[in-house]
């Protein structure tokens, strides 16, 4: 790599890219070459390794309205570049911005393929939009932290591009430690190894907690939401209701590819042909690990209720089964997915007008 | 209760006519071996081979890895209830051999999965075993022998070579004894040292072969077992077992618990260690309820201890289980330290925890068990099954041991992750 100067785009928005204040927000993108504001800093730190070949500029409003539609316009007036690295601000804790270097970072990552490197304090919103799919490194809240922050991208990028391996993770790869890097995690797990064993990390730290010391526990615990039940039904009687499961009831052969742990799909099946009265036990089978399946692939009705629901239609207490199952598999699924699942599921159990819904799980 | 474990270092291991052990190095005779499992008439045959380090082998349809270990003083004493006669284990001299192990196969199995090893490439260094000098032992079935009752017949297999091996080391001078002695009534009761009890989730149900508990304590099984105090001794000294399938625990990682060991070294230096309690992972909510209960109440009212140590066996419904028991433990006043894996790649840590209670503030993460790693082939030989074995994956895809790469999660190679805690591994957030 040494004697190859790498080729860099910066992306700023109109107030850093000097087109103007917050009256000129609206402004959609310009190109510059070389760089411009911040990016004199920027290129003082990249030194002799990098140059920044343009800097790509727009207004925040402009941008921040239809992110996703800027970022792939911003991503055309990037590739002709055919740039190694990728920057973006930092923007502090200013939130358009924020969003704006996320989602220009994402596309030209997904794009391109190269490092996509931004800066935003903790609070920028596009931290946790975009943390997935950039690494923005940890900043003040103002421009005053301009040139530590700089600093930081630039070394996290030089070490992006090295493609130095991280030798402490079990499986090495290309992935620098956050904390060495001052960047925020991306929503990424692996296992590391460690000076001592978890037997005695753990004695040491229990032996801090009862002491009263300070100890810090490997999992920084989770802030829930607090999910208010709904009001009731009303009548039943009135009532259609769906069937909802996530032990995984699908087909043989399981047309659909539910994973039997860590799926991130859901699927439909309609109940006349998927769960007849009449039903052959060897129809079916499990995609889900976390369970012996023998009692549900004896009677399907063990898991989806259908044939108490249908007997309860006939006897008039629930008003209707709505003909559609839906099938999902719930075994170690990252609860992020799991939630965006149940937003869609319930998206379309309100579009079709249904009423209540029974879930069932394992 | 006194345990001494003398430890043999052994340099290699050979197949010959005779059985014995010379300048470290065990000779074995495999028809002698093979005689004594043959015994069992569940059992139709067996395959008895070497492994070293380097080998161009691959193991497969693992069900258990035993350190070969035996009683000196003791007759008929050796893993009480599966291949001795039934007494309480941990006290007296036990010969224990090191650098060596038992590699059990069922190649029989009917099991959606077992585990796996090669002793050669990335698997190998990935594993403490993929180190060591192996004996590897395939039993195949009887004819009329019902399935999980082979299982047992396998489990026991492997236990009785480990005793076999252990056995033959006769004559050899151990290298090192470690003295196992905790008098649990006469414990020190007004030390300044914290009591550190450890709450030990041995099984649990959900992977029930076909609604049938493998036998894993004294010969018996423990499904539905109360919450019951033992002594660790019992645990080092082959009283406890592993289940029928390796996910990161087996009967090896289960003689040396790392917990219980790391427990004993530190007692009297700065904690006094109060015990173990011994429970099990429960699908039923109000079971689960009563049993959390009885267990915090024998760690703070019966052990007396300040603190406690919760290791959990793997899967999503222990991690809740044992998040009820600190949850009991923590309103008694006992602080406590939680085990779990994380059982998803991505996401945050906070992510991966299956319970909402700010008492459990320390949490241990022991290793991402799923976490996968993509094997090529470079085995020349398949031991304990064939190429055809089917090797299990969680995605709706069919992949075998033969394949030129196959695409394993940590936690069926055997030897890598250790969820009492013996491995040198942390889940850090990328």
């Amino acid at each position: 790599m040494a004697g190859i100067k790498l080729k860099a785009v910066h992306y700023l928005n109109q107030f850093f890219g000097g087109v103007g204040g917050e009256d000129k927000a609206e402004v959609g993108f310009s190109v510059k070459e070389g760089p411009v504001g911040p990016g004199l800093a920027l290129q003082n730190e990249l030194a002799d390794r990098a140059q920044v070949a343009a800097t790509v500029i727009c207004g925040d409003n402009y941008f921040a309205k239809k992110p996703e539609e800027a970022a792939n316009e911003g991503l055309g007036l990037i590739m002709p570049y055919q740039p190694d690295l990728f920057f973006a601000g930092p923007a502090f804790e200013a939130g358009r911005y924020g969003i704006s270097c996320g989602a220009i970072c994402k596309a030209v990552g997904q794009e391109l393929g190269i490092p996509v490197i931004t800066g935003m304090s903790q609070e920028n919103p596009g931290v946790e939009m975009y943390r997935k799919d950039a690494f923005i490194c940890k900043t003040g809240v103002s421009a005053r932290d301009m040139r530590n922050s700089l600093q930081r991208m630039t070394q996290l990028a030089f070490r992006l591009v090295s493609g130095e391996k991280n030798m402490n993770l079990v499986l090495p790869e290309n992935l620098p430690k956050p904390d060495d890097f001052g960047y925020f995690p991306r929503l990424i797990l692996r296992n590391e190894y460690t000076e001592q064993t978890a037997a005695q990390r753990s004695i040491d730290k229990l032996l801090a907690k009862i002491k009263g010391e300070p100890f810090e526990s490997e999992v920084v615990l989770p802030t829930s939401e607090t999910v208010a039940p709904p009001p009731p039904i009303g009548d039943p009687r009135e009532c259609e209701i769906a069937l909802v499961s996530d032990g995984g009831l699908v087909p043989r052969g399981n047309p659909d590819g539910l994973s039997g742990r860590g799926n991130l799909r859901w699927t439909t099946y309609e109940i006349d042909d998927f769960l007849p009265e009449d039903f052959t036990s060897s129809d079916y089978e499990i995609a889900h690990t976390g369970y012996f399946p023998d009692e549900v692939l004896g009677n399907p009705s063990r898991l989806v209720p259908v044939d108490v629901v249908r007997d309860l239609v006939k006897e008039g207490e629930i008003g209707k089964l709505h003909p559609t199952f839906f099938c999902t598999s719930g075994n170690a699924t990252v609860t992020r997915r799991c939630a965006e699942m149940g937003d869609e599921i319930g998206a379309e159990l309100k579009r079709r007008g249904i009423d209540a819904v029974i879930f069932t799980s394992t | 209760m006194r345990l001494e474990i003398e430890s043999i270092d052994i340099r290699d291991i050979r197949l010959g006519p005779k059985t014995y052990a010379k300048d470290r190095v065990l000779h074995i005779n495999p028809k002698e071996l093979e005689e004594l499992l043959l015994k069992d008439g569940r059992i139709k045959s067996v395959d008895i081979h070497v492994v070293s380090p380097g080998d161009r082998v691959r193991i497969v349809n693992l069900l258990d890895v035993v350190q070969p270990r035996c009683k000196i003083d003791q007759f008929e004493a050796d893993f009480p209830g599966f291949v001795g006669r039934l007494r309480i284990a941990g006290s007296g001299r036990t010969r224990s051999l090191r650098g060596v192990a038992v590699l059990v196969s069922n190649p029989c199995t009917k099991r959606k999965y077992s585990a796996l090893l090669d002793m050669c490439g990335l698997a190998a260094e990935l594993s403490k075993y993929g180190k060591m000098r192996n004996v590897s032992i395939a039993p195949y079935i009887a004819d009329g022998t019902e399935e999980r009752d082979f299982e047992d017949a396998v489990k026991i297999a492997g236990l009785k070579t480990a005793v076999y091996l252990a056995l033959a080391a006769e004559g050899l001078s151990p290298d090192e004894v470690e003295v196992y002695d905790l008098d649990i009534p006469n414990l020190e009761r007004h030390s300044s040292l914290p009591r550190i009890a450890y709450y030990y989730q041995m099984y649990s149900p959900q992977h029930d072969h076909h609604g049938i508990p493998d036998p894993c304590f004294y010969g018996t099984h423990v499904r539905d077992l109360m919450p019951t105090i033992i002594h660790p001794n019992e645990v080092l000294d082959g009283g406890a077992v592993g289940h029928h399938t390796i996910r990161s625990l087996d009967t090896y990682t289960i003689q040396n618990h790392a917990v219980i060991k790391e427990l004993y070294r530190r007692h009297g230096e700065d904690l006094t260690f109060a015990g173990v309690v011994f429970g099990v992972a429960n699908i039923d909510p109000i079971i689960r309820k009563r049993k959390a209960l009885m267990a915090a109440n024998l760690i703070k009212n019966v052990l007396g201890a300040d603190g406690v140590i919760i290791t959990k066996i793997h899967g999503g419904m222990p991690h809740v289980d044992v998040s009820l028991v600190g949850e009991e433990c923590e309103k008694l006043g006992v602080k406590t330290a939680l085990y779990t894996q994380p059982l998803i790649s991505d996401g945050t840590l906070a992510d991966t925890l299956l319970f909402n209670n700010e008492a459990l503030d320390l949490v241990i993460t022991v290793g991402a068990t799923f976490e996968r790693v993509k094997l090529p082939l470079e085995a020349d030989r398949i031991l304990g099954g064939m190429a055809k074995t089917k090797v299990f994956l969680a995605d709706p895809v069919d992949q075998y041991a033969g394949d030129p790469i196959i695409d394993m999660e940590q936690m069926l190679i055997a030897g890598v992750h250790d969820h009492l805690g013996g491995a040198n591994i942390i889940v850090k957030e990328y």
